[in-house]
């Protein structure tokens, strides 16, 4: 009977933490770069069809709005600079969706289906955070209305952000760096059937906040 | 007299059993998949997605070479085939927990179709995965076959860099992959130049 169980569940594999440090490190300079590439393009598509008529020519930068930064109060010096971390922060958000969608559907395999969305969330302050980031969630709030507000007070991809730039270039590598985790925890919430949205917040790192905010039905 | 492969394997296994910070391989594969993906929609051109994975892995193999160095107590290789003992043994698995085979040609030179210009005999090794962690779960679709892509590029650049970072320039390219329909998963790496350190003008 025990090698039957061998083989329904194959031993988990594991690679060395470092391993996957360095790649989300250099994923977001990697992005950076194709980003670039990707909206060059863009403007370049864009450009050519206004100069043949088709479409009224660009229009000229708008002003810096906040709706890419929750919880912001770092003054930006330009509105591009926040047009790359945008395309950036989305393509990581993107592969987290990916990840935590496939990832969260292996975790659920032998248990029971969830009896609601606290449910569901309580499985991803547990179960989820420990196979991610080896340890629990340390605080969650709802307002059993579809908002749910999870808090880590040492979260693990936070642990190692510094910057010798200082308080504010951390604080921007550390939105970054909770970008991908919050889109593994919006991808892992999909797939169980729970359509919303997970907004990241750092203003101390390692200190993170994710406010999740479902529909009310679920 | 060099250090028998089994020994390799040992220090290998060792440094895997010590290392107090594993990642589940799945959420490495899934990750590094995801990125692969999102590289191709960026870059539209398999050519220069393959390009950028090698330099993301040169990236990481400057860093990953100190965390090797710092971890283990493997000294400096008496020649390149140590080199390739080293790589496969110690390097892949206390990384990627996995033991690529290592095979050294024989020291005649094959007629090939690219020029290599290297000026040490007998330099270079292949590899070959039997597993690879990165491609758990890949299937690659026909435009990306026909496209030309190497899926797991970024080992290519992690080699060089980290090889580079120890004095030896290399090229690492892969000769086949089991993801492009071929019977195994290859690697070569061939010792172009080893580089001199400065020495300062004077000393002899």
């Amino acid at each position: 009977m025990s090698r039957l169980d061998g083989l329904a569940d194959p031993p988990v594999l594991y690679v060395d933490g470092a391993v996957m440090d360095y790649l989300a490190i250099e994923a977001v300079s990697a992005l950076r770069a194709s980003s670039a590439v990707a909206a060059a393009r863009a403007t370049k598509i864009e450009r050519e069809m206004a100069q043949a008529g088709f479409v009224p020519p660009p229009p000229v930068p708008k002003p810096h709005d906040n709706r890419d930064s929750v919880g912001s109060n770092t003054a930006r010096p330009h509105s591009y600079v926040d047009e790359e971390d945008e395309a950036i922060r989305s393509r990581l958000e993107a592969i987290g969706l990916h990840v935590g969608a496939n990832y969260a559907e292996k975790l659920c395999r032998d248990r029971a289906l969830f009896s609601d969305s606290l449910d569901a969330v309580k499985f991803i302050c547990k179960e989820l955070w420990v196979s991610c980031w080896d340890k629990q969630v340390d605080n969650l709030r709802t307002n059993h209305r579809g908002v749910f507000v999870l808090q880590d007070n040492t979260f693990k991809p936070l642990t190692r952000i510094s910057s010798w730039e200082g308080r504010a270039e951390t604080l921007k590598r550390a939105k970054l760096a909770a970008a991908l985790p919050a889109g593994i925890i919006r991808g892992a919430l999909s797939r169980m059937g729970l359509h919303g949205t997970v907004i990241p917040e750092v203003t101390a790192p390692p200190h993170c906040t994710f406010q999740i905010k479902l529909p009310k039905n679920a | 007299m060099a250090t028998p492969s089994k020994q390799y394997k040992a220090i290998g296994e060792d440094l895997w059993k010590s290392r107090t910070e594993k990642v589940n391989a799945e959420l490495f594969a899934l990750t590094y998949g995801a990125l692969v993906v999102q590289l191709i929609q960026d870059y539209e051109d398999y050519g220069e997605v393959n390009k950028q994975l090698e330099k993301m892995g040169y990236n990481i193999g400057t860093r990953l070479i100190e965390d090797f160095l710092a971890r283990s107590s493997v000294g400096r290789c008496s020649d390149f085939r140590e080199v390739g003992e080293v790589v496969a043994k110690v390097g892949f698995k206390s990384f990627l927990n996995i033991t690529p085979t290592v095979t050294h040609p024989p020291p005649t030179s094959r007629p090939t179709s690219v020029q290599r210009q290297t000026s040490v005999p007998n330099s270079s090794f292949t590899l070959t995965l039997d597993e690879n962690p990165l491609a758990e779960f890949v299937e690659l679709p026909e435009e990306a076959l026909e496209g030309g892509l190497w899926f797991s590029n970024v080992l290519c650049g992690v080699l060089r860099g980290a090889l580079e970072m120890v004095q030896m320039q290399v090229q690492v390219e892969f000769l086949s992959d089991v993801l492009r329909g071929d019977e195994t998963t290859e690697l070569r790496v061939t010792l172009l130049k080893y580089l001199e350190e400065e020495v300062p003008m004077g000393d002899e």
